[in-house]
């Protein structure tokens, strides 16, 4: 028994995608510049949608959310947000959930299967499985984790994914924090000449924001490269310590 | 990932996740804007005393000496290591007495402190085989 099942798993993780659907396999490294949004996929965002643009190196700074409609505690929370309370041994590892980590400055890999899609990120070394077997989400009070739990399907030529558990973390990291109920819809689909991986990421959180949000995020493909350890080195927290004792 | 799928038949693993997620949001990966002024440009030259050259970012630092004779101790913050050994950096790149100008932004705070764009030997030599913009900042 044990032996048919580990052979079962070995068929769905050793399988390749199913002819019909688009392999988006490979390594893709972020699209920086004007970037134009493809209408057909924002179209699909649900009606009034803010559509924020801090995708990779343009962040926004202090107090500035991009069209977000915080709620009162939220816009608390944000200001009395102090940057360098990240910035110690204990913080300056962690990493920030997927919410804020889908669209970091870093490249990403896929491995794609027909029942299950693993996204390794190379932004703090995460890796993300994409469930895409039918499943649904665990009860709400299971465990929540920085990656979340996804469940994944194809809708034609889109990969439409479902995360929900996400623990709590940044959304646009200058002080605007979502909770661990925040739910967010990627769906991802390659441009016609397969050289670009083009998706929108929406979320809602209505403990934190008054609107739903979503990004638009493309990645160009780079055949031959491969993340890199990020290893991160929490002593670089010492740097800012020794920063603010100088005159 | 067996044990990641069975997570929910595993009490202890269970509370032991909880209590991890019980703690306050935490996310470390400081941002640009809210650090370094983008419309300010700095240019600074000295002699090296440290190179940090792991993530997330890597850390120049530097003896500046001014047209009094006085030296401050100035900090330049790379992009991430990941991202600079992309654009011909590595480990040895910068060495500790070796006399570099590293352009960049300044830190809004006024400290001595400051994110890469750009550094050079003192030769001229580009260090690295392409600069860094404001748009590909990690």
């Amino acid at each position: 028994m044990r032996s048919a099942l580990a052979a079962a798993a070995a068929l769905v993780l050793c399988a390749s995608p199913a002819a019909a659907e688009p392999d988006l396999s490979g390594f893709w490294a972020p699209s920086f510049g004007d970037i134009e949004p493809d209408p057909a996929m924002m179209a699909k965002l649900p009606p009034n949608t803010v559509v924020i643009e801090d995708t990779f190196a343009p962040e926004y700074p202090r107090m500035v959310f991009g069209g977000l409609r915080l709620t009162p505690e939220a816009l608390a929370h944000a200001e009395a947000w102090q940057p360098e309370d990240e910035m110690t041994l204990q913080k300056v590892c962690s990493p920030p959930s997927i919410v804020y980590s889908v669209q970091g400055p870093f490249p990403f890999e896929i491995d794609q299967t027909a029942g299950l899609i693993a996204f390794r990120y190379e932004y703090y070394d995460q890796i993300r499985l994409i469930f895409m077997d039918g499943r649904g989400h665990p009860p709400a009070d299971a465990p929540h984790t920085k990656m979340g739990h996804s469940i994944g399907r194809w809708e034609g030529d889109e990969l439409v994914v479902d995360t929900t558990h996400i623990a709590s973390s940044t959304i646009t990291n200058n002080g605007l924090d979502h909770s661990d109920a925040i739910h967010m819809v990627e769906r991802y689909k390659l441009s016609p000449d397969g050289t670009k991986l083009l998706a929108t990421q929406w979320f809602e959180d209505p403990a934190v924001i008054e609107t739903t949000g979503a990004r638009f995020i493309e990645w160009v493909r780079r055949p031959g490269e491969y993340i890199l350890p990020y290893d991160c080195d929490p002593t670089f927290a010492l740097e800012y310590q020794e920063r603010d004792t100088a005159d | 990932m067996w044990e990641k799928v069975n997570l929910m038949r595993n009490p202890w693993l269970l509370a032991g996740l909880a209590l991890a997620c019980a703690a306050p949001a935490a996310h470390a990966h400081h941002s640009f804007a809210v650090y370094f002024d983008a419309s300010k440009e700095v240019t600074i030259k000295g002699k090296v005393t440290a190179f940090r050259f792991t993530n997330p970012h890597g850390t120049i630092v530097l003896d500046v000496t001014d047209g009094q004779g006085r030296v401050r101790e100035w900090r330049a913050e790379t992009n991430a290591p990941v991202v600079l050994q992309r654009r011909g950096w590595t480990r040895s790149s910068v060495k500790p007495g070796e006399e570099i100008a590293i352009t960049g932004w300044p830190s809004r705070d006024g400290k001595p402190y400051m994110r890469l764009s750009r550094a050079v030997h003192a030769d001229g030599r580009l260090i690295g085989n392409a600069p860094f913009g404001r748009q590909d900042q990690s």
